[in-house]
C-alpha cells in the first residue's frame, strides 16, 4: 500500500484512521489513512466501485440513512471519533455540510430552500437577520443576480446549474465547517461545471471543502490536494495514493496513479 | 493482451450472419408487429367490456327510477286546497246566502251599492243594467275574452269522439252534426256557445270524420239506434237538453247521458267495456288518455262547444271600482272587512258578499279558477293545522298532538286538561316540551294520511317509453279511478323525506345524514392511525426484523379479508364488549326512547375504519416510498432530524398519494352493507341520526332493505336510492380530489 500523505503545513479538519466501511456483510472501503487539511480543496479520484463516495460519506455518517451499512475505525473531528456512541449524527451532519450529485432542492421557494436548514437549526435572528442570510448565501453561491427577483418561486423552476448552485447556498447558509460534495458538477453541462468550480474556488477561503470527482481534468485544475482510490481484487476499495494535487498529477508515486491518471485505466 | 484463440474464433464466426436480413428481416419485423396488435384487440375488447357492463349497470338503475305509473289518491290535493279556500270564502264577513237562487243573488247585489258577489256569465248579460262586471288583472269580461279563455275563471267545454265510432254508428255521426248545428243550447244553459269561427276552424275534422264535404242537414227522424254520452257533469246539462230536443225531432233511438266527470269519461270511452260513443269533457284531453284510446284505436277527435264562465260582480250603483289585481279579488272575497282593506282609496265601508251555497258547482269552479293553481305549499301553516285536524280521527289528532305540538299557545285537538296529565307524568311526551311542528312536517303529515297518493302499478322507463300507448290502455282498463302519470322516483322530496313504509312518500334523508356520520367516522379512525401506522413501518420499523415482517404481511392480508369478517368483529367488539362506550352510557348520553344499545353510528364508523385501515396504510406505505431519497438526503444533510425530515419533506410530497388512498377507502366505505347488517344497522327508523350515538341507517343498507320487499314500487325507490348514492359518493371524491389537487399544487 504506496500512500503518502502531504506535508504536514496547516490544520486538519478530518483525520480517518484505518476507516472501514461495510454494507451488510460486505467491505466496500477498506483502512484509509486520510488527513483532510482544513481551508483546502481535497479531491477524491478513481474508476468507478472505488468506495471513494462512500469514504466522503463516512465523513458526516450519512451512510447511517442505509440501515444496513456501518463503519469500522476512527474519524477524527476536532480530535473526537464521530462514529463514537455519544455522539449524535445530527450535530456532525449540521457541523459538516454535503452537497449531492444530482441537484436535489426542495419542492419549496428559493428562499425557503436557503431558509429552511437555519429554522430548523436554530436560527436566532430578526426576519430581517434571513433575510440577510438569504441573500449571503445566495451570493456566496453565486447565483443571487439570477435569482434576486424570484425568491418565491419554486426552487425546481431553475435550471440545472442553478440548482446546484442553490443547493450549495442551502448548504452553506447553516455555515458548516467543511463541505462534502459529492461529484457535484456531474449531472452539470460544461459552462455549468466551470461556474461550480469557480464557486469552489471562492469557498475555499472560509471552508474545508472535500469534493468527489469523475474527472480528472477538474480534480486537477480545481483541487489542492488528492487522493487516488482503487479497488482491490476483493473489490473493496483502497486509498492508493494521497498528495499535493501536483504532486499526483505530475509525479505519481504509485504505478497504478500514474496509469490511471494517464488514462490507461478506469 | 491480444487473444489469438478469441480472434481466431471471431474469424470463424460472423455473428452477424445469425440475424435474418432483407426480405426475411422485413418478415421478422412485421410478424412481432402482428403479435402486438393481436394484443391491441384484446385490450380493446376488454375496454368495450368494461364500458358495456357499465352502461348497462346504469341503465339498469336509471331504468328503474323513472317510468310510469298508475297512481290513485284518497283526496286529491286540488280538493282540500280548494276547500280551505271555499271556506274562506264562505266565512267572510258580511255574507248573504243566496242558495241556488241567481236571481236573488243579482237582485241582492244591484240593491247594495257596497255589495260584490259572482256568478255565471250568461246570467251577468241578462242583468247588465243593474250590474257592473268587473275586470280581473286588466282583462274585463267581454264575450270575446271569455270565448278566447283571457278572463280567469273561464273554461272550455268540449265534447269528444272518435272516427271510428263516426263510421261505425250514423245515429252517432248524426247527433255529433246536430249537436254542433244547434249550439243555441248552450247558451240556454248559461254557457257562452263557441262562435261561428271557432265552429268554421272544427268543421273539417268534422267532414274528415264522416266523409262529407259539407255539413247535411240533420233529419233526427231519419236514424235509430242507441247513443251512449258519458262525461263531465259540466257538459251534462247541455247533453242532456240536447239529447231531449234530438229526440222531440223525432230521434227514434235511446241516448243515454252520464255524468261521471271528464277523466271517468275518457277511460271509460278508451276502453271500450261500456260502449260509451262520446265524451263530455271541461278540459282538453290529455296526453296519456289520448295514447289509451289511440292504443284501443281509437283516434280522439275534439270538437269546442262553448266556454263556461264566472264573473265578479258589483252594483251598477257602485261608481268607485272597475278593475281589480287578482289579489284584490283573493281579498274582496275573503279577508277584508271593508272596501278600505282592499284598496286605500275606496270607502271605509263593509263588503256585502253576495254568494251561491258552498257546494254549487259555480262557487266550485270560482274558488277554483280565483285561486289558480294553489298547493298546499302556498297555504298558511294554521290552514295545514286545519286541513290535518279536521280530516284525520280525533284519537290520531290528539295523539301527534302529545308527540309534538301544532301550536306552542293552543291545543287543536286534545284537551288541556288530558296534555296537562300527560306532561305531569315522570316521562313526558315530546309535545311536552319540543318546539312546534313546521310546515314541511304538516305538508309529510297530510300527503302521508290525507292525500295518500297509492301507486298501484309501476312500470319501468324502457317500457313508459316505447310501449306508452298499451300502459296507458292498460291502466285505463285496470285501475279507471287511477291517474296515469310520469314519475321521477329520484326527485328533491325523495332526497328530503324521512324513510316511510310507504314508498310514495318514503326518502332517504336519514339513510343520507347515516352514511355520511358513518363516512366521517369511519374515516376520522382510519386516516391518522392509517397514516401513523405507514410511517411507522416505512421510516422507523427495520425490515430485517421478523416482527415487522409479520406485521407488514399481516396488513397486506387484512385488505382483502371479506368485509363481513369486519362485521363480525365490530358485533363482538364495539356493539357488545364496549357497549358502555358505543352506546353512549359512559358518557350519560343515551337517546331517550331509542333501544339502540351499542348498534348506533359510532360502533358502524369504528367497524368501518377498521375496515378501511388496511387500504390507508398500504396506500401511504406506497405514497411514502415514492417520496424521492434525494429529498431525505438533503434535508439530513443539513442537519436536520428524522421527525423534521418525515414531517417537513416526507409527508408533504407523500400526502397527495395517501389522499388518493383515503379516496379509494371512502368509497370503499360508504358502499359496505354486509358489515352494517351484523352491527345493526337499523331496516326501518325514520329518525335523523343526531349524534355518535344514534341508531342509524346507511343509503346501502337501505337499497338492500327495500330491495327485498314484495312490492314492485320499492325497487324504483331503490333504484333512485342508488342513483343518489351514486351522486354522494362521486360529490365526496370530488371534494377529496379537490383537496389532494390543492396538496400537490402547494408542494410542487
Amino acid at each position: 500500500m504506496s500512500e503518502t500523505n502531504p506535508s504536514k503545513k496547516g490544520r486538519l479538519a478530518i483525520e480517518a484512521h484505518n476507516l472501514s466501511c461495510y454494507y451488510g456483510d460486505f467491505r466496500a472501503v477498506k483502512n484509509v489513512d486520510l488527513d483532510i487539511k482544513e481551508h483546502a480543496i481535497t479531491a477524491l479520484i478513481g474508476p468507478s466501485g472505488c468506495g471513494k463516495s462512500t469514504v466522503l460519506r463516512a465523513f458526516n455518517r450519512m451512510n447511517d440513512l442505509i440501515p444496513v451499512a456501518h463503519a469500522e475505525g476512527e474519524v477524527l473531528f476536532h480530535g473526537a471519533n464521530i462514529y463514537e456512541k455519544n455522539v449524535d449524527p445530527v450535530e456532525i451532519r449540521r457541523r459538516i455540510g454535503m452537497v449531492f450529485q444530482k441537484p436535489n432542492p426542495f419542492p419549496k421557494s428559493i428562499y425557503d430552500n436557503v431558509a429552511w436548514g437555519a429554522k430548523i437549526n436554530g436560527f436566532k435572528g430578526s426576519k430581517q437577520d434571513m433575510d440577510q442570510l438569504v441573500e449571503e448565501s445566495l451570493r456566496d453561491a453565486a447565483i443571487w443576480d439570477e435569482v434576486k427577483d424570484k425568491l418565491d418561486q419554486s426552487g425546481l423552476s431553475l435550471s440545472g446549474g442553478q440548482q446546484q448552485r442553490l443547493c450549495i447556498a442551502r448548504t452553506i447558509a447553516v455555515k458548516p465547517e467543511i463541505i462534502l460534495m459529492d461529484e457535484p458538477a456531474s449531472a452539470l453541462d460544461p459552462i455549468s461545471t466551470l461556474r461550480i468550480e469557480e464557486l469552489i474556488q471562492e469557498l475555499k477561503r472560509n471552508y474545508t471543502i472535500v469534493i468527489v470527482t469523475h474527472n480528472m481534468q477538474q480534480a486537477a485544475r480545481a483541487s489542492d490536494y488528492t487522493a487516488f482510490f482503487n479497488m482491490g481484487e476483493d473489490r473493496a476499495g483502497y486509498l492508493v495514493e494521497y498528495n499535493d494535487t501536483e504532486a499526483i498529477f505530475t509525479s505519481p508515486a504509485a504505478e497504478l496513479t500514474e496509469q490511471y491518471i494517464t488514462g490507461r485505466f478506469g | 493482451m491480444i487473444d489469438d484463440q478469441y480472434v481466431q474464433r471471431k474469424v470463424e464466426k460472423d455473428f452477424a450472419d445469425f440475424y435474418p436480413a432483407n426480405e426475411d428481416m422485413h418478415a421478422q419485423i412485421s410478424g412481432r408487429r402482428s403479435r402486438g396488435k393481436l394484443f391491441f384487440w384484446v385490450f380493446l375488447v376488454a375496454t368495450m367490456v368494461a364500458i358495456i357492463a357499465l352502461l348497462t349497470l346504469l341503465v339498469t338503475i336509471i331504468n328503474q327510477s323513472f317510468g310510469l305509473v298508475a297512481e290513485q289518491v284518497v283526496v286529491p290535493e286540488e280538493t282540500l286546497v280548494t276547500d280551505f279556500n271555499k271556506t274562506r270564502v264562505t266565512n267572510a264577513t258580511n255574507v248573504v246566502e243566496s242558495g241556488e237562487d241567481d236571481q236573488a243573488l243579482a237582485e241582492g247585489i244591484a240593491a247594495d251599492p257596497y255589495g260584490a258577489g259572482f256568478f255565471g256569465h250568461a246570467f251577468y248579460t241578462e242583468n247588465q243594467e243593474t250590474l257592473h262586471a268587473l275586470s280581473i288583472g286588466g282583462v274585463a269580461p267581454t264575450e270575446e275574452n271569455v270565448l278566447s279563455g283571457q278572463y280567469p275563471g273561464t273554461r272550455p267545454l268540449f265534447i269528444y269522439s272518435a272516427a271510428e265510432i263516426l263510421e261505425e254508428k250514423p245515429q252517432v255521426a248524426a247527433f255529433l252534426a246536430y249537436y254542433l248545428q244547434n249550439l243555441e243550447v248552450v247558451s240556454e244553459i248559461g254557457y257562452f256557445a263557441a262562435d261561428e269561427e271557432a265552429l268554421a276552424q272544427q268543421q273539417e275534422a268534422i267532414f274528415e270524420a264522416l266523409g262529407v264535404d259539407e255539413l247535411p242537414q240533420i233529419n233526427p227522424a231519419d236514424y235509430e239506434g242507441d247513443i251512449s254520452v258519458s262525461g263531465s257533469s259540466t257538459v251534462f246539462p247541455v247533453t242532456t237538453a240536447m239529447a231531449e230536443k234530438f229526440k222531440e225531432d223525432g230521434f227514434k233511438g235511446e241516448i243515454q247521458v252520464e255524468s261521471t266527470g271528464t277523466g271517468g269519461g275518457f277511460s271509460a270511452f278508451c276502453t271500450g267495456s261500456e260502449g260509451i260513443d262520446i265524451v263530455d269533457a271541461s278540459r282538453h284531453v290529455d296526453t296519456i288518455e289520448f295514447e289509451a284510446c289511440r292504443g284501443a284505436g281509437l283516434d280522439l277527435n275534439e270538437y269546442l262547444i262553448g266556454q263556461d264562465a264566472v264573473v265578479a260582480v258589483v252594483s251598477s250603483q257602485n261608481d268607485f271600482v272597475t278593475d281589480v289585481s287578482r289579489e284584490d279579488a283573493e281579498s274582496l272575497f275573503t279577508d277584508a272587512v271593508t272596501w278600505a282593506d282592499v284598496n286605500e282609496s275606496w270607502p271605509a265601508e263593509n263588503i256585502t258578499r253576495h254568494i251561491p251555497t258552498a257546494d254549487s258547482g259555480t262557487m266550485d269552479f270560482f274558488v277554483r279558477s280565483l285561486f289558480d293553481e294553489q298547493t298546499l305549499l302556498d297555504l298558511p301553516y294554521y290552514a295545514l293545522v286545519d286541513i290535518y285536524s279536521s280530516n284525520v280521527t280525533i284519537g290520531r289528532c290528539r295523539a301527534v298532538e302529545r308527540e309534538k305540538r301544532f301550536y306552542l299557545d293552543q291545543l287543536v285537538c286534545d284537551s288541556p286538561e288530558a296534555f296537562a296529565t300527560a306532561c305531569a307524568g315522570d316521562n313526558p311526551p315530546g309535545g311536552c316540551t319540543e318546539e312546534t311542528r313546521t310546515h314541511d312536517d304538516l305538508e309529510l303529515m297530510i300527503a302521508a294520511e290525507i292525500i295518500q297518493p297509492t301507486v298501484l302499478e309501476s312500470w319501468f322507463l324502457y317500457p313508459s317509453i316505447f310501449n306508452r300507448q298499451e300502459i296507458a290502455l292498460e291502466a285505463a282498463t285496470k285501475y279507471p279511478n287511477a291517474h296515469l302519470k310520469f314519475k321521477s322516483w329520484l326527485s328533491w322530496d325523495f332526497i328530503t323525506s324521512p324513510q316511510s313504509s310507504q314508498p310514495e312518500i318514503a326518502g332517504v334523508r336519514t339513510a343520507i345524514l347515516g352514511s355520511l356520520w358513518v363516512v366521517f367516522i369511519a374515516i376520522l379512525v382510519a386516516f391518522p392511525l392509517g397514516v401513523a401506522a405507514a410511517l411507522y413501518l416505512e421510516e422507523y420499523a427495520d425490515p430485517r426484523k421478523r416482527f415487522n415482517q409479520v406485521i407488514q404481511t399481516n396488513i397486506n392480508n387484512l385488505a382483502g379479508v371479506p368485509s363481513i369478517i369486519y362485521g363480525m368483529l365490530g358485533l363482538a367488539v364495539f356493539v357488545r364488549f364496549l357497549e358502555p362506550i358505543t352506546s353512549g352510557a359512559l358518557f350519560g348520553t343515551v337517546e331517550a326512547g331509542t333501544t339502540a344499545n351499542g348498534r348506533t353510528v359510532l360502533s358502524a364508523g369504528l367497524t368501518l375504519g377498521l375496515l378501511g385501515l388496511p387500504i390507508v396504510i398500504i396506500a401511504a406505505q406506497e405514497a411514502i416510498k415514492a417520496v424521492p431519497p434525494s429529498l431525505r438526503e438533503a434535508s439530513m444533510g443539513l442537519g436536520a432530524t428524522k421527525w423534521q425530515t418525515i414531517w417537513n419533506h416526507v409527508l408533504p410530497n407523500a400526502i397527495p398519494g395517501i389522499l388518493t388512498g383515503t379516496i379509494l377507502t371512502m368509497s370503499r366505505v360508504i358502499g359496505e352493507t354486509a358489515p352494517l347488517v351484523v352491527v345493526g344497522a337499523s331496516t326501518f327508523i325514520t329518525s335523523d341520526p343526531t349524534s355518535p350515538f344514534s341508531k342509524f341507517t346507511t343509503l346501502p343498507a337501505q337499497v338492500y332493505q327495500w330491495t327485498t320487499r314484495p312490492q314492485d314500487t320499492f325497487r324504483n325507490i331503490a333504484g333512485a336510492a342508488i342513483i343518489v348514492l351514486l351522486i354522494l359518493l362521486l360529490a365526496l371524491n370530488a371534494a377529496a380530489i379537490y383537496l389532494r389537487n390543492h396538496f400537490s399544487k402547494r408542494f410542487a
